[in-house]
């Protein structure tokens, strides 16, 4: 037989608040479990990052690790936690990063600690931009991601960054590339080593 | 209706609530952090403040890229629009005036390649009487922040830029 008791204050309010306390935590972790966007070649970005188009749950997120980011028709983002094999990116290892032309007037890389914020170290080294990395005759590039400055190479220091990001920032995009971004050919980044020098 | 099932009702709309709440709150939340830092407790409103070189300290917002000078205006359109101008940096490095809504929208943006003169517009709210003649940009909500930002990648570049955007304005207008 159906257990049909009326509710009692204390069992209404118990389970409105474990409710409250369930809602919280999935909205949460759905604002930050995870990048958003999509993925282009390890990297994620959103064509609504800033944009009026944004719905809510973009919204958020992108306020959490993106207040007051640009709308692309001034700026593309793209953030990746990994390095091409699919593996954090860490303080500890190195990296080169590679590409070729972007297709923007500016570019740069940027560092940011598991915080959203640059690290703590006084390298001066807290990005790389296309005006530091030397283009070949093919018109492709590289520089290095970490703890201890290169010799002779565009370099962003990873010191103190700990599980680390990188940001790419592409000002003033193309319109091929604001509109379709798979059309942008993604810088790879490699790992080079861990510990010692490799 | 028996005893689990209003239980279950109960809870999910309970979450439903907490869920939808902190999702729909978390940007108006970090906005209001924003401008009540930018604007020093609501005591710079209207008026640009132009932040010093971004460095590993830089804690005002999340993710500050190091190679722009960023300089910032609280508005408030409650006693009427707000007249934006920002200056070019001479060489024609990159600059560009956002605006970004209570709710962290960017709802207009303009830069020195498409107006390489400089940019000027004036901010209101829907139905607020503007001047003739200028550009205006209808912000959805009474307070925001328009963000001057200037390609600034090394000490040089800095100072130009920062001795450029010294001539940006952002004043309470009577419409």
């Amino acid at each position: 037989m159906a257990d049909q008791r009326p509710l009692s204050r204390l069992t209404t309010a118990s389970t409105i608040a474990l409710g409250l306390i369930a809602g919280l935590l999935s909205g949460w972790w759905a604002i930050t479990g995870g990048m958003g966007g999509e993925s282009y070649s390890g990297w994620y970005g959103s064509r609504v990052t800033g944009s009026t188009d944004a719905g809510p749950w973009l919204r958020a997120r992108v306020a959490i690790s993106g207040l007051l980011a640009l709308n692309r028709s001034q700026a593309v983002y793209f953030t990746r936690k990994t390095d091409d094999s699919g593996e954090p990116l860490r303080e500890a290892c190195r990296y080169r990063v590679t590409g070729g032309a972007l297709p923007g007037k500016w570019w740069s890389v940027t560092v940011y600690a598991a915080d959203n914020y640059l690290p703590l170290n006084d390298d001066n080294a807290l990005s790389f931009d296309a005006t530091e990395v030397a283009s070949d005759a093919l018109g492709q590039w590289s520089a290095i991601l970490s703890p201890t400055r290169p010799q002779g190479e565009a370099w962003a220091s990873t010191n103190k960054a700990g599980n680390f990001d990188i940001t790419l920032r592409i000002y003033q995009p193309e319109k091929r590339a604001q509109d379709d971004f798979a059309s942008i050919p993604m810088p790879k980044v490699t790992k080079l080593g861990c510990g010692g020098q490799a | 209706m028996n005893r689990p099932v209003k239980l279950a009702l109960l809870f999910a709309a309970a979450a439903v609530v907490g869920h939808v709440g902190l999702v729909m709150a978390t940007p108006h939340a970090l906005m209001r952090v924003v401008t009540k830092r930018a604007s020093q407790d609501g005591k710079l409103i209207n008026q640009f403040q132009f932040g010093p070189r971004t460095t590993k300290l830089a804690r005002g917002v999340v993710r500050p890229s190091p190679d722009l000078a960023y300089s910032t205006c609280v508005y408030d359109l409650s006693d009427g629009p707000v007249l934006v101008e920002a200056a070019p940096t001479p060489g024609q490095g990159y600059v560009s005036l956002s605006v970004f809504a209570a709710n962290t929208d960017n709802v207009a943006v303009f830069d020195t390649t498409q107006l390489p003169q400089g940019i000027r517009f004036v901010l209101a709210r829907e139905g607020q009487k503007t001047p003739a003649g200028e550009k205006v940009v209808i912000s959805p909500s009474n307070r925001g922040i328009v963000l001057d930002r200037r390609l600034a990648a090394n000490d040089e570049l800095f100072a130009a830029a920062n001795q450029a955007r010294r001539a940006d304005k952002c004043e309470s207008i009577k419409g």
